[in-house]
């Protein structure tokens, strides 16, 4: 027993260095460039021995990696072997997730025009070359290389097909920063594991969807939940960490009801909503998205569950398609309806957020959906590790972005060198309407993302 | 308990009634011209786009759902005129081709005319009265549904058995040659089947799009089922269809019930079973 919480102290206090050591790195990112070591002192009060007490930990940490800030200035003059810098973007363009690829788009097209119109890379120019990953990933990835020549690529909306995408890599040897796509299997396993060192990810895995999840869950007072989620990769495992995370969290939580609809095409949600009432269920826990996310928001309210239950959490509910859909009718429960995103439009409010804000509602006349910034950013971030390193060969890319903190509208992103995964914080928050077109978020839920994601070794 | 199942079964049969619109057109159409209409889910979903657009128009539901039902039936007729008449005499393989191309432009267009996210409008109020039944509240939209399934099905069995149309109707369906030296003008017959299949999908579409958004290429997903049905009832049976909807609507709701791990694993069990044991389907002659 002794040993157990020594060694649960021990723990505790090495991931808590690390945390701040990492922590450091971030704060490092956010100060003036001319710091170039950082100390920071936090407290964190552990468990051990019995008795609660207070640990003290100052960690001094040296340079992480560069950092680098989403502008429109192009900082150094030096040229690249070619005029026009070709990215390749992958995004679903047909079938009822056809909308995620235009939100991809926009956000590419966004930063390309910027970009350009202050004076490209170095001087070389970007241009664009949009496919539709629904068409076979694979064979649009290969084209596009093989045939379009790109010289990067973005976006990826489907988790399956980041995974069939994200092992030919290495063979076309060409970097994809992927925008969108979420399992933890994409940098657990392809980057970490296997060594897959042309993959990169700015968006949020799915320790946002279940794990930041049951943070939110555990403070509500709901013990009964119920998951209703898409019956694929997605669903099944934010499921299992929502579920995971929570009962440990909170010992007197209880998960009443777990079903997996069919997604996409599941456009009746009665059966699965009737289930979840029958087993008693005080909280619905669901990752659709998309088209199947309004669905089911609106037949919870035909059908009174927003009556029954106190509360709903939909991580990706505050999805800017669904948002403009569901507009003034969002249902809200008693307890809240909890939802984030991948980003959040008004989150944090830093100049670079309210720059890109602004300027993405002037271009496509809406607030900025997830994927549009993670995309934009994606772009940025290309064109910063080309003007840090002048050059456009892929080892040196990949040393430059690995470490390196990006300064986006989404906040500050770290690289994680090991997994090659964005860490940045996202909010939960409760939908309230305020009279707009759309609704806000209030009692915003925000940890830092060190304390949620998982980290290396997996 | 036995207030939970019954919920479930309510919930069930809606769920039968909505796969009943679907599925009735396609086994409508298949039992007369022998065409497997690859693009009746499409049709389905544009009769909600069309609604849709209509209720912004107008405002009114009724018309909408009047409007959107009729002109889904001319855009039936005109695809069977246009593109699957000159079909018939060669292999059935081509029919199914060029209906699979029809869903394809039909996804796309509506990609082009009302954008790549999904669409969706309100519960009409009067719709949306909730009926209160031990402890839980429905809309009233849920016994509209299942009332004019079933008010399809009465219509459809009276055109087909208490009418001379539908007599003309089974002789092309039993003997085409025999049916054209009697005089019967089949291919008007397979033209207003066409219209008919047609416009069941375009009101079951227009009807659904109160409860169910619309997204460009969802009836891809929504004909497997209404397949399944088909199947399973026996292709071309129309009263067959029926039953076997209420079969899988109600099934797809218990086995979520009892063990949602295998509810979508267990739909095709059941077909798998029936075809194994009776390959001509359910209902289907031998």
């Amino acid at each position: 027993m002794a040993a157990a919480n020594r060694r649960r102290f021990l723990g505790t206090v090495a991931a808590g260095v690390v945390g701040l050591a990492v922590g450091g790195g971030l704060g490092w990112g956010l100060r003036s460039p001319e710091t170039k070591e950082v100390t920071v002192t936090r407290e964190r009060t552990v468990t051990a021995g019995g008795g609660e007490r207070t640990v003290v930990s100052t960690v001094t940490s040296t340079v992480l990696g560069p950092t680098v800030t989403v502008t429109r200035e192009v900082t150094a003059r030096r040229t690249l072997p070619k005029d026009t810098i070709k990215i390749g973007v992958l995004g679903i363009r047909s079938g009822p997730w056809a909308t995620y690829g235009t939100l991809i788009e926009q956000g590419a097209v966004l930063a390309m025009e910027e970009i350009n119109a202050a004076g490209g890379i170095l001087g070389s120019k970007i241009s664009l070359a949009i496919r539709d990953e629904a068409a076979d990933v694979v064979k649009q990835a290969r084209e596009l290389v093989e045939a379009e020549n790109v010289d990067f690529l973005v976006g990826v909306d489907s988790s399956g097909n980041a995974m069939r995408v994200g092992p030919i890599m290495s063979e076309l040897n060409k970097i994809l920063v992927v925008t969108h796509a979420a399992t933890h299997r994409f940098t657990e396993e392809l980057v970490y594991t296997q060594k897959i060192k042309q993959l990169f990810r700015v968006s949020v895995p799915v320790y946002q969807d279940g794990i930041l999840a049951a943070y939110v869950a555990k403070d509500l007072p709901v013990k009964k939940w119920a998951g209703i989620n898409p019956d694929y990769e997605y669903g099944r495992v934010s499921w299992q960490f929502f579920k995971d995370t929570l009962s440990k969290l909170r010992s007197d939580v209880e998960f009443v009801s777990e079903q997996f609809n069919k997604s996409p095409g599941t456009t009746d949600f009665s059966p699965f909503l009737s289930a979840a009432l029958g087993a008693g269920a005080e909280g619905i826990f669901t990752v659709n998205w998309a088209l199947e996310a309004v669905t089911m928001h609106n037949q919870m309210k035909s059908l009174g569950v927003y009556d029954q239950v106190g509360a709903v959490i939909n991580p990706m509910g505050y999805s800017m398609d669904v948002v403009y859909e569901l507009g003034k009718d969002y249902p809200t429960a008693k307890h809240g309806t909890w939802v984030s995103g991948r980003y959040v439009w008004f989150y944090p409010k830093t100049p670079t957020n309210e720059r890109f804000v602004e300027s993405f509602r002037k271009r496509w006349g809406r607030y900025p959906a997830y994927s549009s910034e993670t995309t934009y950013t994606a772009v940025y971030m290309l064109k910063a590790a080309i003007e840090l390193t002048g050059s456009l060969d892929l080892d040196t890319l990949i040393r430059a972005m690995e470490g390196m903190v990006v300064l986006s509208p989404a906040g500050a992103r770290w690289i994680r060198p090991d997994d090659h995964q964005a860490i940045y914080d996202v909010p939960y928050g409760k939908v309230t309407h305020v009279g707009g077109e759309i609704p806000l978020l209030t009692d915003l839920v925000t940890r830092s993302a060190w304390e949620y994601y998982r980290s290396p070794p997996f | 308990m036995l207030e939970l199942l019954g919920h479930q079964i309510l919930v069930g049969l809606f769920r039968s009634s909505y796969y009943w619109l679907i599925a009735s057109g396609l086994t409508l159409i298949f039992g007369v011209t022998r065409v497997i209409n690859f693009a009746h889910a499409a049709f389905f979903v544009l009769g909600g786009y069309m609604a849709l657009t209509i209720d912004i128009l107008t405002g009114n539901f009724w018309v909408a759902i009047a409007v959107a039902t009729l002109s889904v039936g001319c855009i039936g007729a005109v695809v069977e005129r246009g593109l699957v008449k000159p079909l018939y005499k060669i292999e059935s393989l081509y029919q199914l081709l060029i209906t699979f191309a029809v869903t394809l432009i039909i996804n796309d267009a509506s990609k082009l005319i009302w954008g790549a996210a999904s669409r969706s409008m309100k519960l009409p109020a009067e719709l949306a009265i909730p009926v209160k039944l031990a402890g839980r509240s429905y809309p009233l939209f849920f016994f509209f549904v299942i009332t004019i399934a079933i008010i399809v099905f009465v219509a459809l069995y009276i055109a087909m058995e208490k009418t001379f149309w539908g007599l003309k109707v089974k002789s092309t369906w039993r003997d085409i040659t025999m049916a054209q030296a009697l005089r019967i003008n089949t291919g008007r017959i397979y033209t207003t089947t066409f219209f008919i299949g047609s416009l069941l999908a375009g009101f079951g579409g227009a009807s659904m799009v109160a409860f169910t958004p619309v997204a460009p290429g969802l009836g891809d997903s929504l004909i497997i089922t209404a397949f399944i049905i088909v199947v399973l009832a026996g292709l071309g049976n129309l009263f067959g269809a029926y039953i076997s909807s209420i079969i899988i609507g109600i099934a797809e709701s218990m086995f979520l019930l009892f063990t949602p791990e295998l509810d979508i694993l267990l739909i095709f069990v059941i077909m798998a079973a029936v075809l194994m044991v009776r390959p001509w389907g359910l209902f289907g002659e031998r």
